[in-house]
């Protein structure tokens, strides 16, 4: 069994009158056990230069084939890419769902419902529709 | 302007045949600004009653076509309870106690079937949940008296 762990640290000291500090570590498990997770895709780097939707992670297929809704999956993403003015940005999709926006330099960090359909794609975009600016991402999974 | 920066580490001495150490930070900042802070927080603690489907962060006008970052974490100790998130009826993951998320969250108010409100059905048990999101405006509900 592996022990691999997630930490989080949100911290400001002007967001409110007080410091804001929280930070908390996540011990990454098989579901709903305190079994540690064993496996992982490695972290993994992705370059794209295209407006049109692509998939990052095919949930049922290849590497993530073993991803489903009752299993434990954690998924890492982090863009790349500058900044920048804060006009462009990566959308990440769950299906067809839109999940949020990575502009330059964010990461996330989520569970993964995985099984058929359930791909994890991204569309490149700015604020004047889709854009074919060269992106790179990196990730991970880990899962059980 | 705030500066909110929030720091991941990812960290493993067993799960590959070499360690795994992987470290990042990002800054909070608003959409369409070169280095512009998010200047406000919701930050909650709730207890979940089990089987309940709840909106936890209501989509709003002002916070659609937006930067938004919102942060969960399932506070339960028994390790078989776990609540779902779901954006659009659409289940993400599940958090298993003690699991935390952290994503950007795109209030998206065009969707014609479901709404892009952060969902939760907690399961097992109650579930405490912790959660913030940092934004850079939401609409309030109007007072009704």
């Amino acid at each position: 069994m592996a022990t691999t762990t997630a930490t989080i640290t949100l911290a400001s000291s002007d967001i409110a009158d007080n410091n804001l500090s929280i930070s908390n570590t996540a011990t990454l498990t098989t579901a709903g056990t305190d079994t540690g997770i064993t496996e992982t895709t490695g972290l993994a780097r992705k370059k794209v230069a295209t407006s049109s939707n692509t998939v990052l992670l095919d949930s049922g297929a290849g590497i993530a084939a073993d991803v489903t809704a009752d299993k434990s999956a954690k998924v890492y993403i982090k863009n790349i890419n500058d900044r920048g003015d804060g006009t462009k940005w990566v959308n990440i999709l769950l299906a067809t769902v839109e999940i949020g926006r990575l502009y330059g330099g964010d990461f996330m960090f989520f569970p993964w419902s995985g099984g058929s359909g359930k791909d994890i794609e991204f569309t490149c975009e700015s604020t004047s529709g889709t854009d074919a600016t060269e992106t790179t991402l990196e990730y991970t999974v880990f899962y059980e | 302007m705030a500066t909110t920066t929030a720091t991941i580490t990812l960290s493993s001495a067993d799960l590959l045949s070499d360690n795994l150490s992987l470290s990042s930070t990002m800054n909070l900042y608003q959409h369409g600004t070169t280095a512009t802070g998010l200047e406000q927080l919701n930050y909650h603690r709730a207890l979940l009653p089990v089987d309940g489907d709840f909106d936890l962060i209501a989509e709003s006008a002002a916070l659609s076509e937006k930067a938004n970052y919102v942060y969960i974490i399932n506070k339960n100790t028994d390790v078989t309870d776990y609540v779902i998130i779901s954006i659009n009826s659409e289940p993400i993951g599940r958090l298993y106690a003690g699991d935390w998320l952290f994503m950007p969250w795109d209030c998206d108010l065009t969707h014609a079937t479901a709404d892009s409100s952060i969902e939760v059905l907690p399961k097992v048990h109650d579930i405490h949940i912790e959660y913030a999101l940092f934004h850079s405006g939401e609409t309030l509900p109007t007072s009704g008296d």
